[in-house]
Order: C-alpha cells, then sequence, then structure tokens
C-alpha cells in the first residue's frame, strides 16, 4: 500500500532521534554524522532496526545534512553518503525509507548569501541523490526560513515522483527563527503541493500545542508532529530533554485525537518513545478536521489575510505614465523603486503590485529582479502583476511566501498559461472579468466569466479560496452607466462564488477633473458594494480617509482605535505660526531634514537645479564634513546633514525628470562590498554623501562576485571604484578583485575602506587610495576627476 | 531582555563629549526602544573539560576544538574547564536596520549602534549568571574571550557553532567567510577558575589583532577604547 492510501486509514509513525543514537554508537564529536552512513553501517542498520521493532513505518535516513556546503570538507559526496543512507535504512527493516533534507546551515538572501538558486541546486543534489538510491519519501525537516522550503520543495517535486512532507521548527514565540508564523506556513506549504506539512524540533509536544492547532486549522493536507522530548534543560553544561516517553506519548496521543495525522520523536526522543507513543494512538480513528478555508497571501514573515477585512494594495510600482520608474526600469536601478515600495509599506499598504512592463526590455529577468529586491527591503507580500505568463512564472518562482498574480482573464489562451503556474507555485490569482468577446456590459455577464475562472481554476487543482476577482471599472468619463455595473457584479460575485474581489478604483475618473474626489467616492461605493482590496495609490490622503473610516463602519477598526489615534484632536488646519525663516544652509547643517523638500522646491522658484546642489548642497555638506573631521560633530550629526541633502535631492531629481533635463554628473564611481562580506551599513554611508555631493554612484551591493566587478568596470567605463572590506577574512577577496581587474589591463583606480582597513592594507590589496572614512571617500572623488 | 547602556551607544557612535541636541538625543532613546522592541536575545552553551597537549596547547575534547595561539593558552592558563557559549539577537533586527537604511540612514546607524549594546549587554548577563551560579564548583569566570581576539584563529569560528548546535538551537550560522549571520551574535569561550585568573589575560586592547589602527567606534569590545 502507498503512503498516501495508509495515511488515510491510521495515524503514520516516524522514527525518533538519530543524533543521540550515533553518539552512542560511537560518533566522535565535531565528526560529520552522515560519514556514519559509509563508516559504521551497522551502527546506523541496528539503530533503523530499533525503530522499526518500536512500531515506525517510515525510517529517516541519515541525510539531514548531506548537503554539499555541510560537507565541504567531508572525504564523501553528498551521492555516496545518501545512497548509504538509504541503503542502511532499508536493511534495518523499514517499510518506507525517507530522504532527510535539513536546512542547508547559512542563510538565504536577504539575511544571508545564499540564492535561491543556489539553495535550489544544492537540494536538487539531495533530491537527485535520493531518488536514485530508492527512497520513498522526501522529508524536508527543521526548517527556519520559507524561502529555503521553497527551494527545497521545488528541488524535491521537480526532480522526483516521490511524496514531500515538509516541517519548520517554531520557537516559543510560535514563530520560526526567522519570522514565520504558522498560518503563512500552512497557507503557503499546502498551497505549493506538499503531501503533508507541520513542526518537527525546538520544543516539546505540550509548547508546540498552539502551533500546530493553527496548522490544523489551515493546512490543506495532513499535518505531521516531530517534537523534541520537552524544552531541554541544561544539566552540568550540557542540554538534556527531560519528559518519559508516557509522558510525551500522552501529549502527543491529545493532537492525534485533534487530527495530526503523522507523528515520531525528535532531539531526546528514542524507541522507547515510538513503542509508547504507537501503544497510546493506534487505536484513534482517523478524523478528518474542518479546515478553515481563508484567502491570505504572504512574504516570509508576514501573512494578509482578506476574510473579514479590506486589505489596500499599492499601486504605484508600474511604470505607466511614470517618468522617473521607467527610465529607473530602463536603466536597470532599483533604488527608485524600493522607495516607492518603502513608501507605500508605511503609507498602510497591505500588498504591493508590481509591474515593471516597459516594451524594449526582457521582462521576465526584470520582474523576477524587482520582486527580489524589494522583498529584501519590504516584508509586505507582493501582487505580481504582468501580462507575460514567462515574466510571471520567473517572478513568483523566486519570490518568497505565497504571492498574489495579476493576473488571468476568461480567455482561454491566458488560463491555460497562467493557472497552471499559479497551481505549481502556490499562488494566489487574480481573474480579470473578460474574455475573448471583451468586458461584458452586465454585471451578469462579468458574474458568467467570474464563475467560468473559478471553475477552470478548480480543474487545475486551485481551490475556490485562492482565487480572486476583479469586476473592472471603465470610466465614467466614456462610458457613464458601466460604472454601477460594475459594482453590482461585485455584489453578484461575491454572493454567487463566494470569492474575495479586487478593484483597480483610479480607472473610473479618467479624463475628468478632481480625479481623486471622484475615485474616493467611488471607492467608498465600492466597498458598501462588498470590494476586499481596491488596488491604489496609498499615498493619496483621499483614498487613506476612505479606507480608515470604511474600517470603522466595517466594525474591522475594533473600538475604532486607529481611527482615534489618527484623527482625534484634528482641528482645521490653523494658520501655521510665521515658521522661522531658515536658509537651506542652516537648513541642512542643523539636519532638519523635514524643512529640506519645501526649502528646495520654494528655491526651484529662482534657481536651476544645478545652483541648488552648487551653492548650498556641498558648502553645507563641507562645512558640516569639516566639524565631523575635527570632531566637533560625531558621525549621526553628519548623517542627519546627509539624510537632509538627500530630502533636497529627491525634489531636484524629480524636477528634472519632469523637465527631462539631463545633468551631467561630478563624476560616475563604483561601489562594491567585497565577495564574502556582507557588512555594508559603512559602504552605504560613503555612497550616501557621494551621492550627496553630485557623484554618480553604481552601488553593486554586497558579497559581489571578482566578475561582476570586473565585468561592470568594463562595461560602463568605469574608471574610479570604491571597495569595501570589514573582516581580515575578507581583505583577501579585496586583493583578489583588484588584482583581477588590473589582470584583464583595465585602467580603473581603487579607494578601500572598512573597519580592519588602514593605509597599509590598501597598499597590500594594491588600491591607490585608503578612505578613511566618508569625507575622506569625496576627498578622494574630488581630487580624483579634479574637482577643487 | 537586556538592558542597553545608552552611554555604549554612545560610544558605538564615536561620540565624544559633542553637545548633542535634544532631537538627536530623542532620536536615540527612539532607536534603543526599537531595539528592545524587535530583538529576540537566545543564548546557548555548554560546559566542557580542557586538556592540554603535549606542548601545552589547551584543547577541548568533547567539542573536538583544538585552541591554537599563545593567547587564548594564556587565557585558559590554571582554568579547570571551559564554557562555550554563543549568543545572538536574530535575524528580526538585522532586517529593521537593513529596511530603514533606505529610509533614514541616522535612525539605523543608531539602531544599529544599539544592537551592538544589546548583544554585549546579552553576554554580559550571561557573564554575570555564570559568575554567580555555573561555574559549577568554579568560583571564578575569566571575561569572555572570542574567535579574532590575539591570535585565536576566526576560522574556529564554524567549529565552534558547530559544537553547541547553534543553527538548530538559536538559529545562528556563520558564511564561508567565517562571518556569524544573524550580524548582532557572538560567539565566545569563558575560563573557570579556581582562583582569580591571572591579570591582564581579559580581552583588552593588548590582546587584540587590530591594536593600533582599529576604529574605537566599531569595537564592541573594550572599554579602554573610550578615551
Amino acid at each position: 500500500m502507498n503512503i498516501q492510501a495508509l495515511i488515510q486509514q491510521r495515524p503514520l509513525y516516524f522514527d525518533g532521534a538519530m543524533g543521540t543514537m550515533l553518539q552512542s554508537a560511537g560518533l566522535e564529536p565535531g565528526a560529520l554524522p552522515e560519514e556514519m552512513n559509509i563508516t559504521h553501517p551497522q551502527a546506523l542498520i541496528d539503530i533503523h532496526r530499533a525503530y522499526t521493532e518500536a512500531g515506525a513505518d517510515i525510517a529517516t535516513a541519515n541525510t539531514f545534512q548531506a548537503n554539499e556546503l555541510k560537507l565541504a570538507r567531508s572525504r564523501y559526496s553528498p551521492e555516496e553518503l545518501i545512497a548509504a543512507a538509504v541503503r542502511n535504512a532499508r536493511a534495518g527493516g523499514a517499510r518506507y525509507v525517507a530522504l532527510d533534507m535539513g536546512p542547508l546551515g547559512q542563510l538565504m538572501e536577504p539575511m544571508g548569501t545564499v540564492s535561491f538558486e543556489r539553495a535550489y541546486e544544492i537540494y536538487r543534489r539531495q533530491v537527485a541523490a535520493g531518488a536514485k538510491a530508492g527512497a520513498d519519501l522526501i522529508v524536508i525537516e527543521t526548517l527556519s526560513d520559507l524561502y529555503e522550503a521553497r527551494a527545497a520543495i521545488l528541488a524535491a517535486k521537480e526532480n522526483s515522483g516521490l511524496p514531500v512532507l515538509c516541517s519548520l521548527s517554531f520557537q516559543q514565540d510560535s514563530r520560526t527563527f526567522v519570522g514565520c508564523d504558522p498560518l503563512s506556513a500552512a497557507v503557503t506549504l499546502s498551497a505549493l503541493g506538499v503531501d503533508a506539512l507541520g513542526v518537527n524540533c525546538s520544543l516539546g509536544p505540550v509548547e508546540l500545542l498552539p502551533v500546530v492547532e493553527v496548522l490544523l486549522r489551515h493546512s490543506r493536507v495532513p499535518v505531521l508532529v516531530q517534537a523534541n522530548a520537552g524544552l531541554p534543560a541544561i544539566v552540568n553544561g550540557e542540554t538534556v530533554y527531560n519528559i518519559t516517553p508516557q509522558e510525551y506519548a500522552r501529549a502527543v496521543a491529545a493532537m492525534v485525537g485533534q487530527g495530526v495525522r503523522i507523528v515520531g520523536g525528535c532531539c531526546g526522543t528514542s524507541p522507547a518513545f515510538i513503542s509508547a507513543l504507537r501503544a497510546a494512538t493506534a487505536h484513534i480513528p482517523v478524523r478528518d478536521i474542518p479546515l478553515e478555508r481563508v484567502t491570505a497571501a504572504c512574504s516570509g514573515s508576514r501573512t494578509v489575510v482578506f476574510n473579514g477585512r479590506v486589505s489596500v494594495i499599492g499601486e504605484r510600482i508600474n511604470p505607466t505614465g511614470k517618468k522617473r520608474l521607467k527610465a529607473a526600469i530602463r536603466e536597470n536601478r532599483m533604488d527608485y523603486l524600493l522607495g516607492e515600495a518603502i513608501d507605500q509599506v508605511n503609507a498602510g499598504s497591505d500588498l504591493l503590485d508590481v509591474n515593471v512592463g516597459l516594451p524594449e526590455i526582457d521582462e521576465p529577468a526584470m520582474l523576477a529582479k524587482a520582486v527580489r529586491a524589494i522583498q529584501g527591503v519590504v516584508n509586505t507580500p507582493l501582487q505580481i502583476d504582468s501580462a507575460d505568463p514567462a515574466a510571471i512564472e520567473a517572478a513568483v518562482r523566486v519570490y518568497n511566501g505565497k504571492p498574489l498574480i495579476n493576473s488571468v482573464n476568461g480567455k482561454a489562451a491566458s488560463m491555460a498559461a497562467v493557472l497552471p503556474v499559479a497551481k505549481k507555485y502556490g499562488a494566489l490569482v487574480l481573474g480579470l472579468t473578460l474574455d475573448e468577446s471583451g468586458i461584458p456590459a452586465t454585471a451578469e455577464g462579468r458574474l458568467a466569466v467570474a464563475r467560468k475562472i473559478v471553475d477552470e481554476a478548480g480543474r487545475h487543482g486551485i481551490p475556490r479560496e485562492d482565487v480572486l476577482i476583479d469586476c473592472l471599472v471603465l470610466t465614467a468619463s466614456a462610458q457613464q452607466e458601466q460604472v454601477s455595473e460594475t459594482l453590482r457584479a461585485i455584489r453578484l460575485v461575491k454572493a454567487e462564488l463566494g470569492v474575495h474581489t479586487v478593484l483597480g478604483v483610479s480607472n473610473v475618473s479618467f479624463g475628468l477633473p478632481a480625479r481623486e474626489l471622484l475615485n474616493a467616492s467611488f471607492l467608498a461605493a465600492a466597498f458598501g458594494a462588498g470590494l476586499d482590496a481596491p488596488i491604489l495609490n496609498p499615498l493619496s490622503g483621499r483614498y487613506r480617509e476612505v479606507v480608515d473610516c470604511f474600517r470603522v463602519l466595517n466594525n474591522e477598526d475594533k473600538k475604532a482605535a486607529r481611527f482615534i489615534s489618527r484623527y482625534a484632536g484634528e482641528v482645521p488646519a490653523a494658520p501655521a505660526p510665521a515658521a522661522i525663516e531658515r536658509d537651506l544652509m542652516q537648513i541642512i547643517m542643523e539636519g532638519r531634514r523635514e524643512e529640506a523638500a519645501p526649502k528646495v522646491n520654494e528655491l526651484l522658484g529662482e534657481l536651476q537645479p544645478l545652483d541648488i546642489v552648487n551653492r548650498y548642497f556641498v558648502p553645507a555638506l563641507d562645512a558640516v564634513g569639516a566639524d565631523f573631521e575635527a570632531g566637533k560633530l560625531f558621525l549621526p550629526q553628519l548623517m542627519q546633514a546627509a539624510d537632509t541633502v538627500k530630502n533636497g535631492f529627491e525634489v531636484i531629481r524629480a524636477r528634472m525628470a519632469e523637465t527631462g533635463e539631463k545633468r551631467e554628473p561630478r563624476g560616475r564611481i563604483l561601489m562594491a562590498t567585497v565577495q564574502g562580506d556582507i557588512h555594508d551599513i559603512g559602504k552605504n554611508i560613503v555612497r550616501m554623501i557621494l551621492e550627496n555631493y553630485g557623484y554618480d554612484v553604481l552601488d553593486l551591493g554586497k558579497d559581489v562576485p571578482i566578475a561582476k566587478v570586473v565585468d561592470t568596470i568594463r562595461g560602463e567605463g568605469i574608471r574610479l571604484a570604491g571597495l569595501s572590506a570589514l573582516m581580515t577574512t575578507t581583505v583577501a577577496s579585496m586583493k583578489e578583485t583588484i588584482t583581477a581587474v588590473r589582470a584583464v589591463g583595465l585602467d580603473c583606480v581603487f579607494f578601500v575602506g572598512g573597519a580592519v582597513l588602514s593605509p597599509k592594507y590598501a597598499d597590500y590589496v594594491g588600491a591607490e587610495y585608503y578612505a578613511r572614512d566618508a569625507m575622506d571617500s569625496v576627498a578622494i572623488a574630488n581630487r580624483f576627476f579634479g574637482h577643487k | 531582555m537586556p538592558g542597553i547602556d545608552k552611554g555604549e551607544v554612545l560610544r558605538y557612535l564615536g561620540h565624544r563629549g559633542q553637545r548633542i541636541d535634544p532631537a538627536l538625543d530623542r532620536l536615540i532613546d527612539e532607536e534603543i526602544a526599537h531595539c528592545l522592541a524587535v530583538a529576540k536575545p537566545r543564548t546557548v552553551y555548554r560546559v566542557v573539560d580542557i586538556s592540554l597537549d603535549p606542548d601545552g596547547a589547551p584543547r577541548l575534547p568533547e567539542a573536538n576544538l583544538e585552541l591554537p595561539g599563545r593567547a587564548i593558552r594564556r587565557y585558559l592558563d590554571g582554568a579547570g574547564r571551559c564554557v562555550l557559549l554563543a549568543a545572538t539577537l536574530g535575524t528580526g533586527i538585522d532586517t529593521e536596520i537593513r529596511m530603514q537604511q533606505r529610509v533614514d540612514m541616522t535612525r539605523s546607524l543608531a539602531l544599529d549602534a544599539a544592537a551592538t549594546a544589546c548583544i554585549e549587554s546579552v553576554c554580559g548577563d550571561f557573564q554575570r549568571e555564570i559568575e554567580m551560579t555555573a561555574g559549577g564548583a568554579y568560583l571564578f569566570a575569566g571575561t569572555r574571550y572570542s574567535p579574532g581576539y590575539g591570535d585565536l584563529p576566526l576560522t574556529l569560528q564554524p567549529e565552534l557553532i558547530q559544537a553547541l548546535d547553534t543553527a538548530r538551537k538559536i538559529g545562528l550560522t556563520c558564511t564561508d567567510s567565517m562571518i556569524l549571520l544573524p550580524r548582532k551574535s557572538v560567539t565566545a569561550l569563558i575560563g573557570l577558575f579556581d582562583r582569580p585568573p591571572g591579570a591582564g589575560v581579559g580581552p583588552g586592547c593588548s590582546g587584540c589583532s587590530l591594536r593600533g589602527r582599529c576604529d574605537f567606534s566599531k569595537c564592541p569590545r573594550e572599554p579602554e577604547h573610550n578615551p
């Protein structure tokens, strides 16, 4: 009988701890446990046999960290150790053998340095080896990062036909080490199509109960629990686990009674635990638990549930009609995009739409790049927006969590292209109510298209709660009679199909004056019709007021607490007290950042943008910089001035984008934190100050591969480059980078900085200049480019 | 939750008596509070025996650690056992610092300094606890000593975190370049002694490989830096 069938009949039993058993079998401290598969096969066979005899159905092969990162210094390859592990497990008499895949042992981007592709490739190797060795299933366990889980699951599903189980480790705050909560785990992993999901390690069964209850409510697949033998305690300086097999079995049996289907043990458990567990649970009938169906999008550490509340989707990352965004996308620069993302999140967006569609770019690559960059700076779930299914797939693949795809429509071709992508990557999908014959004129017509999409999604295995519908707004100026049909369609779709609705509201006012006013009124009406998630510009105050009000009227903002905190004491704007007139120089030097933008705006009435830079920004920074060098100011004060200039510069950039004026930069500088190093706050400070002085900085980021520095210097014709490293261990990488640039004959001057750097080190790595701090970097750049 | 000493935060920010206006002062207080709200301090430790090689080099057999270099030999001289410690504030604070850099560099810098003070404080609390309770039979604990101090190599980092199983226990990892992630983390050895440890074996500037060319503001270790 296969394992999926068995699980419908009775609880399924994993084995217990491996590490402690290996230690008693002679594992040396510090040795790699996986090597024992080859060096001590009999010990492994005996352990597996003991667990099998205790009642385990599944033997977990000793492959937890048989990955190429962990085995870098081993004399065995992952393939050799995995083959031996599966063989040993089989020889121990197990009914089923699971290939075990634990965490990579290093953190993934953006917290660490391992990319999604690298993680996928490492897991792929393990999966291929496990499948070849004849494993019956794959268990991915002890993970903290949903991103890592996604890489492992995709690797497992794309490279084997085996059942895939995935369990994460939660701490006492009901989150994983990197902040994933059980609801996110349940909805994301279920939708990715795992065969079971659950928890293991970190806590005992009693402490895990609250997490398990959430998983049971929201998982669409069987839930598995492999707890530790209680909370760890430290006795005589060593970790021990305190509960008895009977106590463990009792606690887990209660969970089985609640609907947990697969059980076993983790740290501190032994065959005695498994045998007690089997005795305590074998009689418990399999119980189907009612699933609490929610529509939820999530990032790696944040979930947005659409049920019972309205959610705002920020629309600003979309180049249509936005010159600066278009330019940023064409120039392959993410900063402007990231600024838009952060502004929208700070303005209260629950999700962000991401669209980078421009005719002349490689949209799949760009959309994936944008998604990676944005999820590195905000934890708001994303709505992946493209008309190109290839771009959607590229982006949802590297997304961390459960995204919302915008969009599919009722055309057969669209559904055939987009729905399989949504299914494979476990995304929510937004269906537009249009098809081959266009947008139906009536609400009933749109309902019919919506129904077609929901049904077709169902045929692809996408449950109804993962489909949202956009009933489409037409403009009041051209098709006035259609506006109320949209509202009627929302009501119908919600009543008939029970799905959540999304609507891009701003279209309605196209071609009319006072657009925000009309949009806000329409938004209120749409909320009244049952709209769940408007796509809008969250920076608009009018929208925000409507949303805030509706959250009170809709009983979401309990006791109107948020509303009161935001609006209480609001009085009609009194004439502001005569502001103390400050010179822009003074504003910068005193670090009054809020005053910079209005002042620059005012000055733009009489001065050219570049005059402002030269007459105010540069002298003010020079003065602050001199005080800093002299020790009269300390770093945060220099930064306040720099933050103030940055705000002022934003106004100048916006003005120049408007007028199309091209600024000749003061000079172009490449900056990078070298390969292997991830400390970049110092580099970012230097970059900001150089930009404040009008330099164009091409920032390659941190942990930058040597080849990328070489290629960029060559491709962009860079003549001055700044490198930073914080660790003695990464100074070597700095030297290699500079050597590689010189080796291909590029004429580029380097300045270097970072905590461990010194003039002597600068000389050692082959750099022309040592930059002590940010102001020193400015002096070097000024000298290099011949500015005063 | 550990306390954060504002004086320490200012020291990491390179403050040397400059006048601080009320707005900046408030900003620093806010970022200290921000740090305390986000940080999730976790520690893991073991106490292990020390054995000496024939040439006198210390090793920790239970943890499979050899401790090369003169500095650690001096540090552990006369110690009965050794505590292995790892502490971290978790990834959340790294994420906040990273996000904040995009919006407000001043705040990001203050938050970064607050987090450094915070992990120091976590280690300080641990040190006091060990001194009071532990070492068990031992009366004195030395000041903690980390890879990278003196001539104790950073390459010890992966072995140390493996011996403590930090990835599983507290979510602490190490990159190929020996960088601890999450960023605000510490690994250390603490010698346990029957009598007060010898003077001058603490992790002072004298034992530091950066002596004479470091930036005080970046040094998380040593009060004597502060002029």
